[in-house]
């Protein structure tokens, strides 16, 4: 049974990652600019005066750099080879820093501000939706679904603001920007960390505060059709408690949609919130993933994708392994 | 001394669409008593209203439907209690599974299908006793499952991985486990083959006998309600229109719809063509005026358009709902 299941789906999770890494290489050389004549002309734009010879030198030696020195095939081998050690070339804006300490420095932020949020709202959208379905006569599953279907459309980037102007400029509560205080010193202590939480509550809370009602809905309509169940009409009918039936007869069988859909968000977390990094003027991937395609720097484009490749299906083969413990009839299928 | 007496019940479903009120009459004044150690069957065409008449009576009642009037009294022997009275949360909770228990059809989806069977065992117990340990709840289950003739392993099994049957048989053990006085079977013999449905129904049998319950029994199935109950009412239309001994009603039926019912029956050595009577039963949201069976009666007079009839007594134990039974009387 573990290899009828597990071996196919790991096949599969390594072979949805070699073509997406391959599509990664192909794509920028599709491109019909060259990023050695870019840098070149950059250098001799600035004016520096250099002989041809040198010229040639620099080529083969930026060609040897960017991993394009060769026939196609030879640049995929190195391109491989440089990426099983952990090296994803230097980032050409930023000339001569490697894409993966940019990377390094960004992701924390990142993960920290998406992953609270993500959590966050799915935890308590799933719980509010739950709790509407199990009691649809209440005054709270009516305001709980206006609210959720009001807030919903409200544009991002207009809630972004509303915050910051309301809680930063008005009510000068939290700051305006950046991810820490100037000046604080990184590190474990008491300061930095609520400096850190400080700044990191009006993005947190811009985007739980959406993202809630997507997630309530979606557990509201999967639990309203498991409700009409005949094993949950049968539990009420033998007497077990609400809560019980709750838990384990109505959201244990409407799990399975909310638990992808956490997964495969979990795998986006990668590619950042470039309208909130703006907005709020936090650092993160996604500001990073936005100067790096204005710079033209696809060094770093492709090291961001790969990891945004890596982190999906990865996302995508955990739901497939969790999946018969949520489900035991997918065990057999 | 009944164990369970219904006056005048009446239960609808109420729906409103764009501000217009629809009500579906499914049960319209309905009164009957059971009485304790009795199987009591309650039969009649799809859609008249018997599903319907076990919610209501079992206090199962959610919109769309409706209690508007009647009640409904237990008489247990150390308690006596008004189901419809009750406050719905805590205290109908308290007395299901435990006084009063439910069959429910034989279909596929009765059993939680991420949970295990012993998980099901566990809830109904714990609802109920409180939360055991592990060797009294082991101890309860292995007794009735080995007094219904059931192996211990389905236990560990999940509905899926179990045959129609026995799921089957797995919801009636779930259903008694706790011993309750009455035993509600709604259809419990639908969608199984004939081979699993005698099994059931021995299953049944068995279960009454230990216990002591009383059964209700609610099937279209007339052979089922032949082989089973001591005394059977035939609905149709939300309405009973007879009720007596099973043999008393075999031999000797009364009303029109009965007797129509009946001769659709197949017979051993009969080889004449089976009759039925003609047209489908009325939609519940119209009904007919008067006798609700009229345009389909085989005697219907002038009168039955506009009378109602009532149900009486015309023998011991013998009540029938027609017109034609006023000259008897």
């Amino acid at each position: 049974m573990l290899k009828k299941y597990l071996l196919p789906r790991l096949v599969q999770y390594v072979t949805v990652m070699l073509i997406g890494i391959t599509m990664v290489f192909i794509i920028p050389r599709l491109l019909p600019s060259d990023p050695v004549e870019h840098q070149l002309s950059r250098m001799t734009a600035q004016g520096q005066y250099l002989d041809p010879a040198a010229v040639e030198d620099l080529r083969a030696s930026l060609e040897e750099l960017y991993g394009l020195k060769g026939g196609i095939l030879q640049q995929y081998i190195t391109y491989w080879k440089r990426l099983l050690t952990g090296n994803l070339g230097p980032s050409f804006a930023q000339f001569p820093t490697p894409v993966t300490q940019l990377i390094r420095t960004s992701l924390p932020w990142t993960i920290g501000l998406l992953l609270t949020s993500l959590l966050l709202s799915w935890l308590i959208g799933t719980t509010l939706g739950v709790v509407a379905v199990t009691y649809p006569n209440s005054v709270f599953a009516k305001v709980a679904a206006v609210l959720a279907m009001g807030i919903r459309p409200i544009p991002y980037y207009i809630m972004a603001l509303v915050l910051l102007i309301l809680f930063a400029f008005v009510f000068p509560i939290f700051p305006m920007a950046g991810g820490y205080s100037m000046g604080a010193r990184m590190g474990f202590n008491a300061r930095f960390i609520f400096s850190l939480l400080r700044h990191a509550f009006l993005p947190v809370t811009s985007m739980v505060v959406l993202e809630v009602g997507g997630w309530f809905l979606q557990m509201r309509n999967v639990a309203s059709n498991v409700v009409e169940e005949e094993y949950v009409s049968y539990a009420e009918a033998m007497g077990l408690s609400r809560l019980k039936i709750m838990l384990h007869y109505i959201t244990r069988n409407a799990i399975a949609p909310q638990i992808t859909g956490l997964a495969l968000n979990l795998g986006f977390v990668f590619g950042g919130a470039l309208i909130t990094e703006i907005a709020f003027s936090y650092p993160g991937m996604g500001y990073l993933l936005y100067s790096a395609i204005l710079a033209g720097d696809y060094n770093l484009i492709m090291g961001i994708n790969i990891f945004s490749i890596v982190g999906v299906s990865t996302a995508m083969l955990v739901i497939d392994l969790i999946y018969p413990l949520l489900d035991p009839r997918v065990r057999y299928q | 001394m009944p164990i369970l007496d219904i006056r005048g019940l009446k239960a609808y479903y109420i729906t409103r669409k764009y501000g217009h009120a629809s009500r579906v009459r499914a049960v319209d004044g309905v009164s009957f008593q059971v009485k304790k150690d009795e199987i009591y069957g309650i039969a009649g065409e799809s859609g008249c209203g018997k599903s319907t008449l076990l919610k209501a009576v079992s206090g199962l009642i959610k919109p769309p439907l409706q209690v508007l009037e009647g009640e409904v009294v237990y008489d247990f022997e150390d308690q006596k209690l008004s189901i419809l009275s009750l406050r719905e949360d805590r205290q109908r909770r308290r007395i299901r599974g435990v006084r009063i228990s439910l069959i429910p059809q034989g279909s596929m989806s009765v059993l939680n299908p991420v949970r295990r069977i012993r998980e099901s065992f566990r809830d109904i117990i714990d609802a109920h006793l409180g939360t055991v340990d592990e060797a009294r709840f082991n101890d309860i289950v292995r007794t009735h499952l080995d007094a219904l003739g059931l192996d211990w392993s389905v236990m560990h099994a999940f509905p899926h991985q179990l045959s129609g049957g026995m799921r089957q048989r797995i919801t009636i053990a779930l259903a008694t486990i706790l011993k309750p006085d009455i035993v509600f079977a709604d259809e419990p013999t639908t969608a199984l083959d004939v081979v699993v449905q005698r099994g059931v129904i021995q299953l049944i049998k068995k279960i009454k006998r230990e216990q002591m319950n009383t059964v209700i029994m609610v099937t279209h199935d007339l052979a089922v309600h032949a082989n089973l109950c001591d005394r059977l009412a035939i609905m149709y239309a939300g309405k009973m229109v007879e009720e007596a001994d099973v043999d008393a009603l075999f031999s000797n039926p009364r009303h029109p719809y009965t007797i129509v019912l009946l001769k659709s029956l197949p017979r051993l050595g009969d080889r004449s063509v089976r009759t039925s009577a003609p047209g489908a039963p009325p939609s519940l949201v119209n009904v007919p005026s008067g006798c609700r069976f009229h345009p389909r009666c085989p005697e219907a007079m002038e009168r039955c358009r506009s009378e109602d009839p009532e149900l009486v007594e015309v023998e011991k134990g013998h009540r029938v709902a027609c017109l034609l039974e006023e000259g008897s009387r």
